[in-house]
């Protein structure tokens, strides 16, 4: 069973990582991101009952608390540039020159 | 045999979200699909026993993470004609499968070589709230007031970023 909760994390993640490399919406390719941190974190969260040990929930915690950080940084950002350029695309962000 | 139809429904409803999230060309339609898988993940963490994971993917993920994304996609009232015009879309799709399928069935066949185990509910408080707060701040303190200081650094500098009123010269 626990191979079924890691195989199900395995295809979030490369979901995730599909999400990035073919969106061009900002917002998509940030939310991809975290779909990315939610797959480790299912991941941290089995192996921990595969083993029977918390350090895998404390761990889950941190990658949470990490995501809280990007998110407020992240959409500071993009609200900066959507600012600057009025646009949510990553191709008008490649060139972040202020 | 309930835990299995559960873990299953689940499964496909989290996947279903992912996909549309990846999918839907607005940022708010995809917003609330991945709001969709984010619910869905807790129940997955319920059927591990992590009851205060379940509680704080409601409450941290879905609820304030989430909100706030959608506060911002609100606030910055995109309308259709800012979208961008995604015509290689597809194609890429296509080009990221290709080059993740090979990696995604790299980790299948590692994970197929960990031990099995079951997932009955366990008893002896496995983590509930009191377990896992002795694990955190007896092994893992350092971690904690790094993560912290991580988050006070990240406030002030969205505040510094977000809050300017014109740019300097």
């Amino acid at each position: 069973m626990i191979h079924d909760y890691l195989s199900l994390s395995i295809l979030l993640f490369c979901l995730g990582i599909l999400g990035v490399i073919s969106r061009r919406n900002v917002f998509t390719v940030f939310m991809s991101v975290e779909l990315m941190l939610n797959a480790a974190n299912l991941a941290f969260i089995a192996l921990a009952r595969l083993h029977e040990n918390m350090d895998g929930h404390v761990l889950a915690m941190l990658v949470m608390a990490v995501a809280a950080a990007e998110a407020a940084l992240a959409l500071a950002v993009v609200i900066l540039l959507h600012k600057h350029t009025g646009k949510v695309d990553t191709n008008v962000f490649s060139l972040l020159k202020g | 045999m309930l835990s299995q139809w559960l873990f299953y429904a689940f499964a496909t409803v989290s996947v279903l979200g992912a996909l549309g999230l990846i999918l839907s060309r607005h940022p708010m339609n995809g917003a609330l699909w991945f709001v969709v898988t984010l619910v869905s993940l807790a129940g997955l963490y319920s059927l591990l026993s992590a009851s205060l994971l379940f509680a704080l993917q409601l409450i941290v993920y879905a609820g304030a993470i989430m909100s706030l994304i959608i506060f911002i996609i609100m606030f910055l009232n995109i309308q259709p004609a800012d979208i961008p015009d995604e015509k290689g879309k597809w194609a890429y799709l296509l080009g990221g499968c290709l080059a993740v399928i090979p990696i995604g069935l790299l980790l299948l066949k590692i994970v197929s070589s960990l031990p099995e185990g079951d997932v009955d509910i366990v008893g002896n408080g496995f983590g509930q709230v009191k377990s896992v707060g002795l694990v955190l701040f007896r092994d893992w303190l350092l971690p904690f007031e790094i993560v912290s200081i991580l988050l006070l650094v990240a406030l002030v500098g969205a505040v510094v970023l977000a809050g300017k009123k014109e740019m300097t010269q």
